[in-house]
């Protein structure tokens, strides 16, 4: 019976799924375009452009810039947000000189007065000094007067009024992708749209918006019962990689950039040969080709950006963390594991998935079993230039964090003394398939998944990855549990709660 | 000379620009310069036609009168079947608050007749089928979605769960287990806080919608009060189907027909029953220690029908709904940089009068200053006329993106299946454009000063009372700017019991 099916369901699709054909289209500037023209999806198109930079191409700083950057990328341009660019651009300019003056002097001496413990917030505006007060204010006449020039949100105006719809951006470790749904007849306009804010992206707002930034930090890091904690694992996690501090940034780094800083990160990495376009849905490629060349074909090509050059440090022993936070006692154990485009990446996805469900091995030997876990999960992150594996519970009843951690290394254990049962692989192939075909039914989501390969190596992976999972073998995964999952490998928070009996 | 500045840049002395003139881009032509329209808006648009589909055209009957919904596409080998049931929450008994969520959950977990739970995971699991329950508030939902080769052994299992659910004692103990897990999170998340005494002030914490779940309800809901449940909501006199994918009407009918034969018709479920009370006006605060307060003020709102529906869509849209195009995401994040969030909108029902929601969280110091001007753009839009720019722009948002609410073969049929269920006017979706298009300044304002009254509102303040009430530095503005300063400070609730802490 079992074996039937398995042939049923491979004859069905002897090439393990379906192949997305992106086209790729390059321009003489280096841009790159991937069109999918798809009909299931009548009379729009979701498109997008993917910048090849994310927190990992930051330093000390300016952690934070790449999501900051993509703020800025809605305030606008000389043509877009303003009706006075000329003013606007005086404004602009002033206001920075005012601003390079009393940063000056917070750095200056606002952080030698917190160094010696007389204040506890250099930024913050109860610790001005009369010459900084006078700076501020000052500051806050110059944004204040701006105002007069700039075109409120145009960008946003302007879309909304062409019928665009999920217009939004995000940043990672590793990419920023800028994305939109828009009527078929508007695909000239976002090319006009998104051509002239890589060409010519002014900062307006810059100060108010690095406000909405600190808002965004606290609402999502500072007021979640875990998040400063997940912040702080993260970066006890990683030693040297650039991936130890927050896609969002450190406060002190938000606090600080400049305009300058901006335009250099601009300049260096919104370039066309760092960038990849992608169009899916309603849309005819032959039409569109012109239209890229037109508008995109514009922009000039730059010094290819730099190259990331800090690899993680090999770990060396087992690093824990001990909190105690509102929340549920909980436990991550967290092990290295491979990078995109790694050989041993489709083992560990395969690896995922065998743990993971109601049929997956945590919830059988923690949430049912030894029934220590009201829930348990597994996740493998690859990133671009290195990756992890986290076995995740919190714990029912009288169980405590330490009783969650044994049973994960129990399961951990497992893997790695016992080859993989053929039909419990198979029952993970299967979906495998079945979810090859889930993924590609929405443009959006294609669209995001395609530049988001390609940002990470290659779009193709989008194709192979079912094919290198359908090739994972049981010994394929007790070898990789055998080689990553071991104690040295291992960085383990634990939390009880705060006030509680532990 | 682009080139020049290039290297002026990458030494570190940024070119002042120039004052008289826009300053050259470094990175590429200006629109202009380019030979290009000056603005986008200046680009020819060739129309496109597009009329909505017509539900007569996917509407199939099986036998017993269950109303079928199909929509073929051959794509993906894939075949999704939903079902949707009428009644949920609003059934569960006294004292059984959290059954309705329970009797979905232990559905698809609690095995069914011949199979043992692990037995149907497994099975469905090793089939790659993709299979849900779930009882919400008014409705119920059971979805299948497998490859179209599996379709008839994973209906088999699909319909024989539907019809004879197992409600296995151990899986009960482990949903309960998890349930009461949660239950102690409850003061953890200042979000969960906010969300649990909005809906117990917007609808009465007797209502449905505002009821709170305690431990007792965990221990007094048994298998029995499952079953009864079940009964009452799943069953041919009750539901509806809707299939999209690899397969035809003709093809499914006989597929569904074989395995719902002597599936008995239950009596209809009745309609929610609406809240009795009404809101009362005025500030509420929460504490919590976070460095951030979260904030929203509401009132009674519309039902969905409400002859003003589609002229308060636009109104909000202006208002707070239209994300950075609209007057509160604009002051509140744009302007002063005082939140990541910053929106309103209209939650409309169809039983009953839904409620007015605007919503933001910010610094302690600045959650008076975004409350304030949330106040007084609500006051606003109910006396001066939109501006034409602000109008044209909500009402083309709205129609230039009303096709995607057909986009997908499935949305399509979903919204077919619920217009049917909750009896929405036919002709709704042929004249929405046009119906848009008429709302005018003057419409927007009337809708503005019947729906919208700050005297009326709720505003409820999760976060660090002291910094909050005293605001911002600049004097923008402290709580006592409301309903005369006075608030109501609401304890935080015993997770397991809702006695106050």
């Amino acid at each position: 019976m079992r074996t039937i099916l398995c042939t049923a369901l491979l004859a069905a699709s002897p090439a393990w799924g379906q192949a997305v054909e992106a086209e790729e289209f390059v321009l003489d500037n280096g841009m790159k375009f991937l069109l999918y023209p798809r009909t299931e999806q009548p009379l729009n198109v979701s498109a997008g452009w993917v910048a090849h930079v994310g927190s990992v191409n930051e330093r000390p700083g300016i952690t934070g810039i790449s999501h900051f950057f993509e703020h800025m990328m809605f305030k606008g341009t000389q043509t877009i947000g303003t009706n006075d660019p000329a003013q606007d651009a005086a404004f602009r300019e002033q206001q920075e000189a005012a601003r390079t003056k009393l940063r000056a002097l917070q750095l200056d001496q606002n952080y030698a007065r917190y160094l010696k413990g007389e204040i506890d917030d250099p930024w913050h505006p109860s610790h001005d000094t009369p010459e900084m007060a006078e700076l501020r204010k000052e500051l806050d006449r110059l944004v204040e007067a701006h105002k007069s020039v700039i075109v409120k949100d145009e960008f946003d105006q302007v879309y909304t009024q062409l019928g665009g719809s999920r217009m939004n951006a995000f940043t990672s470790n590793d990419l920023t992708f800028y994305f939109i749904t828009v009527p078929s007849n508007k695909i000239e306009h976002w090319a006009w749209l998104e051509s002239d804010r890589l060409a010519d992206s002014v900062f307006r707002e810059f100060y108010s918006e690095r406000d909405v930034v600190h808002e965004e930090r606290r609402k999502r890091t500072e007021s979640t019962p875990t998040g400063v904690y997940d912040e702080q694992f993260e970066a006890m996690f990683w030693e040297s990689s650039p991936y130890s501090w927050p896609v969002v940034g450190w406060p002190t780094d938000l606090n600080s950039y400049t305009m300058e800083q901006a335009q250099a990160y601009y300049d260096t990495y919104y370039r066309p040969n760092n960038l990849t376009g992608v169009i899916v849905g309603d849309f005819d490629a032959e039409a569109v080709k012109p239209v890229l060349v037109k508008y995109f074909g514009r922009l000039e090509a730059g010094e290819p950006p730099p190259p990331v050059v800090t690899l993680e440090m090999p770990q060396l022993a087992e690093k824990r963390m001990d909190a105690a936070c509102e929340c549920t006692p909980q436990v991550t154990v967290r092990h290295r594991a491979p990078p995109y485009e790694h050989a041993d990446m489709a083992a560990f996805e395969v690896l995922a998935n065998l743990l993971n469900g109601r049929t997956g091995r945590l919830y059988r030997s923690m949430v049912e079993g030894a029934s220590v876990a009201a829930e348990a999960s597994s996740g493998y992150r690859p990133l671009k230039y290195g990756g992890y594996f986290d076995i995740g519970a919190e714990v029912k009843g009288d169980a405590t964090p330490d009783d969650l951690e044994r049973e994960i290394l129990a399961v951990v254990a497992k893997l790695q003394a016992e080859p993989v049962p053929e039909r419990e692989l198979q029952k993970v192939k299967n979906q495998v398939l079945a979810d090859s075909y889930r993924r590609l039914e929405d443009n959006y989501s294609l669209m995001v998944q395609l530049g988001f390969y390609e940002a990470l190596g290659d779009w193709r992976y989008l194709n192979t990855e079912g094919q290198r999972m359908q090739a994972v073998t049981a010994e394929d995964v007790q070898r990789v549990a055998k080689e990553w999952l071991v104690p040295s490998q291992r960085s383990v928070a634990s939390y009880v709660r705060e006030g509680g009996e532990e | 000379m682009r080139y020049a500045l290039v290297l002026l840049l990458a030494a570190g002395c940024p070119k002042p620009a120039p004052v008289d003139s826009p300053a050259k881009t470094a990175r590429g032509q200006l629109p202009e310069e380019a030979g290009l329209a000056k603005r986008p808006e200046d680009l020819p648009v060739t129309a496109l036609a597009f009329e909505p589909p017509e539900p007569a055209a996917f509407r199939h009957e099986l036998d017993g009168g269950v109303p079928l919904w199909v929509a073929t596409s051959d794509e993906f080998p894939l075949v999704q079947i939903s079902m949707t049931f009428k009644g949920g929450k609003y059934l569960e008994p006294a004292g059984h608050a959290g059954l309705a969520r329970m009797t979905g959950s232990l559905i698809r977990s609690g095995g069914s007749k011949s199979k043992t739970p692990e037995a149907l995971d497994e099975a469905f699991d090793f089939l790659a089928a993709d299979v849900r329950v779930s009882v919400g508030n008014e409705f119920a939902s059971a979805d299948l979605n497998c490859l179209k080769d599996n379709l008839e052994e994973c209906l088999d299992l699909f319909v024989e769960m539907l019809r004879e659910p197992r409600f296995d004692a151990s899986r009960t103990q482990v949903y309960k287990d998890g349930w009461l897990a949660r239950l102690e999170q409850r003061n953890d998340d200042a979000s969960d806080i906010l969300s649990y005494e909005w809906n117990a002030l917007l609808f009465g914490r007797d209502h449905y919608l505002g009821r709170i779940e305690k431990k007792s309800d965990i221990d007094a809901i048994d298998a029995a009060d499952m079953k009864k449940m079940h009964a009452r909501i799943f069953h041919p006199g009750n539901m509806s189907v809707q299939v999209s994918g690899a397969i035809t009407a003709d093809a499914v009918k006989p597929l569904l027909e074989k395995r719902f034969a002597g599936w008995a018709k239950g009596e209809p479920v009745d309609d929610p029953p609406a809240p009795t009370a009404a809101p009362a006006p005025g500030v509420y605060h929460v504490q919590k220690d976070i460095p951030q307060g979260k904030v929203r003020i509401g009132m009674r709102g519309i039902t969905r029908d409400d002859p003003d529906a589609i002229a308060i869509e636009v109104m909000n849209d202006i208002l707070g709904g239209g994300g950075f195009t609209s007057r509160i995401t604009k002051r509140v994040r744009s302007d002063e940089g005082l939140a990541y969030t910053a929106r309103s909108a209209f939650q409309n029902r169809v039983y009953f009068p839904g409620i007015f929601l605007a919503f933001t969280e910010s610094k302690s110091e600045t959650v008076a200053f975004a409350t304030k001007i949330m106040m007084d753009e609500i006051t606003r839009i109910r006396t001066e006329p939109v501006s034409a720019i602000e109008l044209d722009t909500a009402r083309a948002a709205l129609i230039e993106t009303f096709p995607r609410t057909f986009e997908s073969k499935a949305a399509t049929l979903d919204t077919f299946a619920d217009d049917a269920w909750t009896g929405r006017d036919p002709g709704y979706w042929k004249a929405y454009r046009e119906n848009v298009a008429k709302v005018d300044a003057a419409r927007v304002t009337e809708v503005a000063a019947a729906h919208l009254d700050p005297a009326k509102a709720v505003i409820l303040i999760v976060g660090d009372w002291e910094p909050i009430a005293k605001g911002d530095l600049e004097g923008h503005a402290t709580m006592a700017d409301f309903f005369g300063g006075e608030v109501t400070h609401l304890p935080l609730r015993d997770p397991l019991t809702d006695a106050p802490l």
